[in-house]
């Protein structure tokens, strides 16, 4: 007690300062304290979370595989179905089960098609958790609203395509990509409708996403891309592009010219990329005739065209590059030069010593 | 005279408590917001899409014979489609090469080289296998030049849009690639130059045919106590600056990059034994003298695990090369510091490096030496100095265990019992255990560097990973 009340005297005698500093002391040691028995609770929680939700999932995985081979061949439910029906039911109101059920059904949905999806279709409607899902769209988060959209692409909920464009041009890349993602699994080519509207950017991951959405339905009639080779939304141009390469859309040839002259040097260079892709022909002359107003890297992508494309009349403006200054015209210049005429080709090899070249023509040479 | 003295170290003191506990909170936002961000987010649509970006590892390899086939066979087992592996044989004195070509079915080939960044020649060539399941892989044997060489022939071979640097002997997590990309695809408002991710200390783990299978926390002090040192660096540090855009290093461990502009401003410096923060300073410089808006992205999954030293005397090789790393590259770039051109970079990031970075050990050995003059004369207001040391350890101790907290709440890697309370131990351990070392290594890392200007890279030991 002595003790006590002389570490007290001798605190209250202390500058302030050290009094401010023990009163630190004595706050971090709180926090310490109560820090470390969160701790604890935290990684005892979290096992027992991933226990508990283990045993969920497989109870509700068998719950509904029960349900999927109740039914009989009509479309009405049988008592046994309801009767699971009534019991998931019960279970959504916590949200810690919901999800749960949300990803067994989904996990389901991945290796089941035919009858049985729309059958689990169908479960997710009668359960209720269709509600939840359009409820998750009115909310003022914006996670929030984007799980909503991806809960009802997933579980392919057409009808309520309406709502989900209202947010086309959320502040959110998060939720716009949850509202392309939607419109583009279930409405296909037709979902592209969006790129007409949208003035956001579409990022380059995004647009991997939809390009692999699209390429899964292979029967698809392709949209016309004209329009939106000409969208003032640089990321649909790219979007475009994209779409016009895959689907060797060779019908927007004048709208792909016409962009040659884009203020933006990375849809002229991708665009020289895809008329050469494309194999359209005629535009070797416009680039040539304006090749020294091109950026190096449009110089650069012409070259490279030009070693697929390459005819007899290119040699003079070929002979003209063989000695370069950038690595990767002098290589095709070089190639395309041996490609075209041989003995031209063994005439210039010796042109000059300059290592790089040396380099460039022992490499034609033996490739 | 006394007063300023007391002052001055009292103001060091709050101004480092201080941004600690910015920082801190930052990156709980950002965490937060980087969490919810990825949740959904289906990585399996695109890891195997033909039209994602193309990739090339590169992978340094000096004297790695030990483990350098179980290394390559990890990097080959990535899941993203559009990657190649390049594996770059600095002049190793052993053979690592034979292994290679033997255990790969490798060939020599002939390859243009476009020579963009000088660098040492090769030495016995190109090797590519004939087994088409090795077909991403590029094996370069060349003469010794040093990591920074080494990678930057692997810039050169290249020929992907992204270039990610990499430790040879790094495991990296099946959709690493893919995780690591993601930023630079996502980004609309700017350039994305650079992206990192978190590295962990594999120590102990059990790792079968490339694959980490168990993660466990290893029984040498020095072990566990990088591992809470890398949670504090990469979740409560790095995270806040990527946030900030004020990211200055990227671990040479694992880091992406956009080649365009590695290639740009020269690849590595080959004369610096810290290439990787070098880099990331000279680009984020080329930039912001471009007035080109741009990025280093930072992402908090753990993507890559590594062998962390496990005896002392490398430790503090490999902290004397940190230090070094770090005086070489501010003084390099000394004309960003506390310059306003180089926006938050000069007047965040650098200072901040400088100030509780470069400084901190030599103001921390000053105050050493001031104490020690103290007691000499019987100076000591001990009611002070009791205090004053209780408060930084306590606080020190807070900081750890919150970063563990923070990777509990996000990625919870150690799931195993007891785990959590041996985690706090080290919290409690660590600042006598293992900050004397980093101390005395930065110390020494100075006198090296001033002194001992040949002291290039220290040697590092590699015993393998454990396997199952």
């Amino acid at each position: 007690m002595l003790d006590y009340n002389y570490f007290i005297e001798n605190f209250e005698k202390s500058p302030l300062i050290i009094q401010v500093v023990w009163a630190f002391i004595m706050t971090i040691i709180f926090f310490i304290i109560i820090i470390t028995i969160y701790l604890k609770y935290l990684r005892s929680f979290l096992r027992a979370n991933e226990k508990l939700k283990n045993k969920i999932e497989k109870e509700y995985e068998t719950l509904v595989i029960n349900y999927l081979y109740a039914g009989d061949e009509t479309d009405k439910i049988s008592s046994e179905q309801q009767s699971i029906i009534e019991q998931l039911k019960s279970n959504i109101f916590e949200t810690f089960r919901r999800n749960i059920l949300i990803s067994t059904l989904l996990k389901l949905s991945y290796e089941i098609s035919g009858e049985m999806a729309e059958s689990l279709h169908r479960l997710y409607i009668q359960t209720g958790l269709l509600d939840y899902s359009l409820s998750k769209l009115k909310s003022r988060k914006w996670n929030i609203i984007a799980d909503g959209i991806r809960e009802l692409t997933l579980f392919h909920v057409k009808e309520v395509q309406e709502q989900v464009k209202i947010h086309i041009n959320h502040p959110k890349t998060e939720v716009r990509s949850a509202m392309q993602l939607y419109l583009v699994n279930l409405f296909h080519f037709e979902g592209l409708d969006f790129l007409n509207n949208i003035t956001t950017p579409i990022s380059e991951w995004d647009q991997i996403q939809l390009l692999e959405v699209l390429q899964l339905h292979t029967n698809q009639r392709v949209t016309s891309i004209n329009l939106w080779l000409k969208s003032s939304n640089e990321s649909v141009v790219f979007f475009a592009l994209k779409l016009a390469k895959i689907y060797n859309q060779y019908g927007v040839k004048d709208e792909l010219i016409a962009l040659l002259d884009h203020k933006n040097i990375k849809i002229r260079i991708e665009v020289i990329h895809l008329l050469s892709y494309l194999n359209i022909i005629d535009v070797k002359t416009i680039l040539k005739n304006k090749f020294k107003e091109l950026t190096l890297e449009e110089q650069i992508a012409f070259f490279e065209m030009m070693e697929n494309l390459y005819e007899m009349t290119d040699k003079p403006f070929v002979m003209e590059h063989i000695l370069n200054t950038n690595f990767e015209i002098k290589f095709s210049a070089l190639k395309i030069l041996r490609n075209l005429n041989i003995e031209e080709f063994n005439r210039f090899k010796n042109l000059t010593v300059e290592p790089e070249f040396v380099r460039i023509v022992k490499y034609i040479e033996s490739n | 005279m006394t007063f300023i003295i007391h002052f001055l170290f009292f103001l060091y003191s709050f101004m480092i408590i201080s941004s600690y506990i910015i920082l801190g909170i930052i990156s709980v936002f950002e965490t937060v917001e980087y969490m919810k961000k990825n949740k959904f987010v289906n990585y399996n649509k695109i890891l195997s899409s033909n039209i994602s970006p193309s990739i090339s590892i590169i992978a340094p390899a000096y004297n790695e014979s030990l483990n350098i086939i179980e290394n390559v066979r990890s990097l080959l087992s990535s899941h993203y489609a559009n990657y190649d592996v390049i594996i770059v044989n600095d002049g190793s004195k052993d053979d690592s090469l034979e292994k290679l070509i033997l255990a790969y079915s490798l060939i020599p080939v002939d390859f243009l080289i476009n020579e963009q960044i000088p660098t040492q020649p090769l030495r016995n060539g190109i090797y590519k296998s004939t087994n088409p399941a090795f077909e991403k892989l590029i094996v370069v044997d060349k003469e010794n030049g040093g990591k920074a060489d080494a990678l930057n022939m692997g810039l050169n071979i290249s020929t992907n849009k992204y270039v990610a640097c990499i430790d040879v002997d790094c495991l990296l997590i099946e959709d690493a690639l893919l995780k690591l990309v993601k930023p630079f695809l996502e980004t609309t408002d700017r350039d994305v130059i650079a992206a990192g991710g978190v590295i962990r200390i594999a120590n102990s783990c059990v790792i079968k045919q490339g694959k980490l299978l168990d993660v466990n926390l290893p029984e040498k002090m020095l072990e566990k106590g990088q591992i809470l040192e890398y949670l504090r660096a990469f979740l409560l540090g790095r995270m806040a600056w990527s946030r900030l855009n004020g990211l200055l290093v990227i671990s040479g461990a694992f880091g992406l990059f956009d080649k365009k502009i590695a290639i740009e401003v020269g690849g590595y410096d080959t004369n610096t034994v810290g290439e990787d923060m070098e880099i990331i300073v000279r680009m984020r410089r080329y930039m912001e003298e471009k007035k080109l808006k741009y990025k280093v992205a930072y992402i908090p999954d753990p993507l890559c695990w590594t062998e962390a030293p496990d005896n002392y005397k490398i430790f503090i090789s490999q902290r004397n090369r940190w230090t070094r790393g770090t005086i070489e590259t501010l003084r390099k770039h000394r004309k960003i510091g506390f310059n306003r051109k180089y926006s938050s970079m000069g007047t965040l990031s650098y200072p901040y490096w400088f100030l509780f970075e470069r400084m901190a050990p030599i103001v921390e050995v000053l105050g050493v030496i001031y104490f020690s003059y103290l007691i000499f004369h019987n100076q000591v207001r001990w009611d002070y100095t009791i205090a004053f040391i209780l408060l930084a350890y306590l606080f020190t101790v807070l900081f750890s265990i919150a970063a563990i907290i923070s990777e509990e709440l996000t990625y919870h890697q150690y799931k195993k019992k007891g785990t959590g309370f041996k985690m706090i131990m080290i919290a409690f351990l660590e600042p006598f255990v293992i900050h004397p070392f980093i101390l005395y290594a930065a110390i020494v890392g100075n006198k090296d560097y001033y002194f001992n200007k040949k002291k290039k890279w220290g040697a590092m030991t590699r015993k393998g990973m454990a396997k199952a």
